[in-house]
């Protein structure tokens, strides 16, 4: 079963395909894979595969769609789009990491200065 | 949660279609691929070399497909059906340990669930009236007189219903029986007299027509009645136009103003009403309405929204303290004590439910055992496939479940199967049940109780199950492994056993020792003496039509004429009438004075039961007369008034004194006030019920206390169906509209008085036997299961010289030594268990020392013969089989 791995970790990869889809539209899974890889600036490099059970999370929880579709190279490849729902998701999740990575920095700082 | 809810539903969706999800991923999974290994080539590599790089930037193949089916799939399902696949496959491939386990458990789970379907109808399900818990019924006590509740008087009901404010309503009722004539044969039906409230009160709504108005109840209304739907069918052949028209009850013109609906019940009669009349128009019943002092009436009383039982207590205790001041002479000493309708129409079949319901759970429980205890055999012989499972990885709450599983299906199969018994089993309890027991809610296997016996099953499958998966999931891995074709016994497995079979024997002792208490009652019963014969002795009712019938002459001269002519019938000589006869009617309890003594303190009295008699009464009955003399021809209503007394009346009041020729002030209005002289003592008589001593009695002369009706006993040799023929012919000579009814044998009265201890005594029984042959069962077993765990060592003592009577003694010491412990148990569990029966028993103590040894004896020898035929087989190992046996 899933889920004995870290929910951060994975709620992370979740929220980067989110943003991903809501700034770059319809992508395949390849595209968000190498988009995510290039605004990390390479840093993140992950198994491009573990791309799939994050956007087969997502489809579930009817934040993003599906659809076969033809790329550029005229091949047939499933596009994901973010939805209404999913768009409403990545604004409070958003907030929340916002909130969070704020509250850690600021405790890192105070633990820094002692 | 609504983004799980349609995760859940898309997981269940590609659950469905696994192919098609499948197929699309590996689609996709393959263009991502390409295009990887395109971007690779542009980076200068060769063909092979990005195909290659692509595939482990992308991730295992495999494992990829997994994740994904996981995701998709619904796991935990999957593996429960996959579990529950297997389960099926081992049971399937033992059919003998399956047959055995699901008949165990489907007696268990059928005989739980048919018991509670009686218990949940009777004592659980609320009354079918609108909101029943607001329903009271109010009766008067007189702790003085030692009279713990009776009905009230019609004067006090409607001071009640006047001046109290807790209730919206109240109503009286009561129930006899009267004539019914016209349209087609005279018969006789169970009237229920009611004051007009009661349809009001209960709140129901009739077939056609109306219900009661309170005007029907004022003196010098129309006469009204209500037909039942089974009478408006049957007798009057479903016309639709019956209300408005006529009926004849006990000769007097009623109209019938509306039809009750079938599933309607009257508080109080087990038996369906199928008339309703209100009070004031009753033949009998309305001459008592203006005493104070006649308490002839039940009260039934709703209680207004958001009152208490306690206002309405104290509110009632007010009413009757005013009462007991303004009619001091019929009030004074005379209290209100409200009671849930419901509780009180259950009554003291309660305990008896309850005791029945705890002791087929107990046998529910030994079923369980003894599956346990065949589960923990073969889970032992499977032992070294869980080792094997275990070392290649899977987890102990894994494996635990997939046994759980396994038992689960056991369960359930067994559940079923019970629950197909119970629908058996109700029917053949519903010939059992005594009429005594109140069927207000009819008892059938309705949602509910099915809702029961599956929840039964799946605790009863977890209850055996968890014994062997706890066992299974500690199992010590390496050890099993190493012991390679030996399967692994562990000390603590053989400890399990053993307790489950001490279990089994402690319970079933529980479950025998009641049943032999109960049993020894029920013997102690049947074999008290009423005081009179009952072979040979039937009894006959004809009622007259109090309308028509209506002075204490005409009753005389009916009955004396009745008697002539029945008697000139060959083989009905001996017949007499009498009101009312002993066990088979209801009794009569009146007040009397002995004339000379100083009067009694007021609120204080003396009661003993009447009864009315022809001469010949004593004669036929075969009640002994023990001093001065019987009823003869010469007493008349214009001859002296005479009385006859039993011998328990004769020792409690006039003791150390010669009562022939003391006179006694007793009788009915309007004969209240006359004196009659004691001419003789006859034999006590139980006339209540086999169960309770006689108390004291006094008779009177039919001629000098007529009745309204002619309840006959003959004795005769002739068969019941012919004397009934003859009195029938007799009576229609005198008068073609009378309805003969309640033709019985003593005999037959008297055992089915005694309906109710029989039932629960069979059942007991039932259970009791069950329990012995689970434990025989389970004990042997057991102890099989240990000889043949023990074939090595026993053939190794044996190749050493061991004689065979050395060996069975070993191994019914094994035997010896649970029963010991079992009985030890069971003696502190029967001992505590029986004070619950304590008011069931009849002329045995709880603690009977007889039972207890008798029981004790019977498990000890059952236990040993179960342990003897698995110890026999022992001796006959032979050592050489037996050392290569492993």
């Amino acid at each position: 079963m899933p889920g004995g791995k870290s929910e951060i970790l994975q709620g992370t990869l979740d929220l980067m395909v989110l943003k991903t889809l809501e700034a770059m539209g319809p992508l395949h899974g390849y595209g968000i894979a190498r988009r995510i890889e290039q605004i990390s600036e390479e840093a993140l490099q992950i198994n491009q595969g573990t791309i799939y059970a994050s956007l087969v999370r997502l489809i579930q929880k009817r934040w993003i769609s599906g659809a076969w579709g033809t790329s550029d190279n005229n091949r047939k490849a499933k596009f994901y789009s973010i939805t209404k729902a999913g768009r409403k998701q990545l604004h409070t999740e958003a907030q929340n990491w916002e909130r969070i990575s704020g509250v850690i920095g600021r405790v890192l700082r105070i633990a820094e200065r002692e | 949660m609504f983004a799980w809810i349609r995760a859940l539903a898309s997981r269940t969706q590609a659950w469905l279609s696994p192919h098609h999800a499948d197929q699309d991923f590996e689609n996709e999974l393959e263009t991502h691929l390409e295009m990887l290994t395109e971007e690779n080539v542009r980076r200068g590599m060769t063909p092979e070399e990005a195909r290659r790089t692509a595939r482990i930037r992308l991730g295992g193949h495999t494992q990829l497909k997994e994740t994904n089916r996981e995701l998709h799939g619904l796991p935990i399902l999957e593996t429960f059906l996959q579990d529950m696949r297997y389960g099926f496959r081992m049971l399937r491939k033992n059919p003998g340990f399956t047959a055995v386990a699901i008949l165990t458990l489907a007696l268990g789970i059928g005989a739980n669930t048919a018991i509670f379907s009686v218990v949940y109808a009777v004592l659980l399900k609320p009354l079918p009236y609108t909101n029943p818990e607001q329903l009271f019924t109010a009766f008067q006590a007189n702790t003085q007189q030692g009279i713990a509740e009776t009905g009230c008087s019609y004067p006090n009901f409607e001071e009640w219903r006047a001046q109290n404010h807790v209730f919206s309503e109240l109503a009286g009722i009561l129930g006899h029986q009267l004539t019914l004539t016209g349209r087609g044969e005279p018969s006789v039906v169970n009237t229920s007299v009611v004051t007009p409230e009661l349809f009001a009160l209960l709140d129901v709504k009739p077939l056609a027509g109306r219900i009661f108005f309170p005007q029907d109840g004022k003196q010098g209304a129309a006469p009204v009645a209500l037909v039942s739907e089974d009478l408006w069918r049957g007798r009057f052949g479903a016309d639709p136009k019956i209300t408005g028209t006529s009926i004849n009850l006990d000769k007097r013109p009623f109209t019938v103003i509306g039809i009750i609906p079938a599933a309607f019940r009257t508080p109080f009669f087990s038996t369906k009403r199928e008339v309703w009349i209100p009070l004031v128009q009753d033949p009998l019943f309305s001459t008592f309405m203006p005493q104070r002092g006649s308490h002839f009436l039940a009260a039934i009383g709703r209680l207004k929204p958001g009152v208490s039982v306690a206002q309405a207590q104290a509110e009632m205790d007010a009413i009757s303290g005013r009462l007991a001041g303004e009619f001091p002479a019929e009030n004074k000493g005379w209290t209100i004590r409200l009671v849930p309708l419901q509780k009180e129409i259950v009554g003291d079949v309660r305990t008896e439910l309850l005791v029945l319901l705890g002791a087929v759970g107990l046998v529910l429980l030994l079923a369980c055992a003894n599956i346990a205890n065949l589960l923990l055999t073969r889970a032992t012989s499977r032992s070294k496939e869980i080792a094997v499972r275990t070392a290649l990885g899977a987890r102990r709450a894994r494996i635990t479940r997939q046994l759980l599983s396994e038992t689960a299906v056991l369960g359930l199969l067994g559940g079923a199967t019970g629950i197909a018994l119970a629908y058996w089993g109700v029917k053949a309890l519903s010939s059992l049940l005594p009429s005594s027991l109140p069927q207000m809610n009819p008892i059938r296997v309705d949602y509910f109780v099915l809702g029961f016996a599956l929840l039964l099953s799946a605790i009863a499958g977890v209850a055996f199950g968890l014994v062997p998966a706890m066992f299974a999931a500690h199992a010590d891995i390496q050890n099993t492994l190493r012991e390679g074709a030996r399967s692994g016994e562990s000390r603590n497995r053989r400890r399990a056993h053993s307790f489950l079979a001490v279990a089994e024997i402690s319970l079933a002792m529980v479950l025998l020792v009641t049943a032999g208490l109960l049993l020894r009652s029920f013997a102690n019963l049947t074999s008290v003496s009423p005081g009179f014969d009952v072979q040979h002795v039937m009894k006959a009712d004809i009622s007259l039509p109090r309308f028509q019938y209506s002075t204490p002459q005409q009753w005389t001269a009916f009955s004396d004429e009745l008697l002539a002519r029945i008697q000139t019938e060959p083989g009905l000589q001996d017949s007499a009438v009498v009101v009312p006869r002993p066990i088979a009617d209801g009794q009569v309890n009146l007040g009397f004075y002995i004339v000379g003594n100083p009067p009694l303190s007021t609120g204080t009295s003396r009661t003993a039961n009447y009864v009315a008699a022809s001469p010949d009464y004593f004669r036929v009955m075969g009640i002994p007369l023990l001093a001065g003399r019987l009823f003869n021809q010469d007493d008349i209503s214009t001859a002296p008034r005479v009385s006859v007394i039993s011998k328990t009346m004769a020792r409690l009041y006039f003791p150390n004194q010669d009562p022939l020729g003391k006179q006694l002030k007793f009788g009915f209005p309007p004969d209240g006030g006359a004196v009659r002289e004691i001419v003789g003592i006859v034999g006590d008589v139980r006339d209540v019920s086999l169960g309770q001593d006689p108390g004291p009695m006094m008779y009177v002369p039919f001629a000098q206390a007529p009745f309204w009706g002619a309840n006959v006993v003959v004795r005769s040799t002739l068969s019941p169906s012919s004397v009934a023929a003859a009195i029938r012919l007799e009576v229609r000579k005198m008068d073609k509209d009378l309805p003969v009814t309640d033709v019985a044998n003593l005999q037959d009265l008297i055992e089915a008085s005694v309906a109710q201890p029989r039932f629960r005594t069979i059942l007991l029984g039932l259970f009791a036997a069950m329990a012995l042959v689970l434990a025989a069962t389970g004990i042997f077993g057991v102890i099989s299961y240990s000889v043949s765990q023990q074939t090595r060592e026993i053939g190794i003592r044996m190749a050493l010289g061991a004689q065979s009577g050395e060996v069975l003694r070993q191994v019914l010491k094994e035997g010896a030594r649970m029963v010991a412990v079992g009985l030890a148990l069971g003696l502190m569990g029967s001992l505590a268990a029986t004070r619950f029966i304590a008011t069931l028993l009849f002329g045995v103590k709880p603690a009977d020392p007889l039972t207890f040894a008798a029981v004790a004896a019977m498990l000890t020898i059952v236990a040993l013969v179960a342990s003897y035929i698995p110890a026999r087989r022992a001796t006959r190992v032979d050592p050489m089989v037996a050392l290569r046996y492993e």
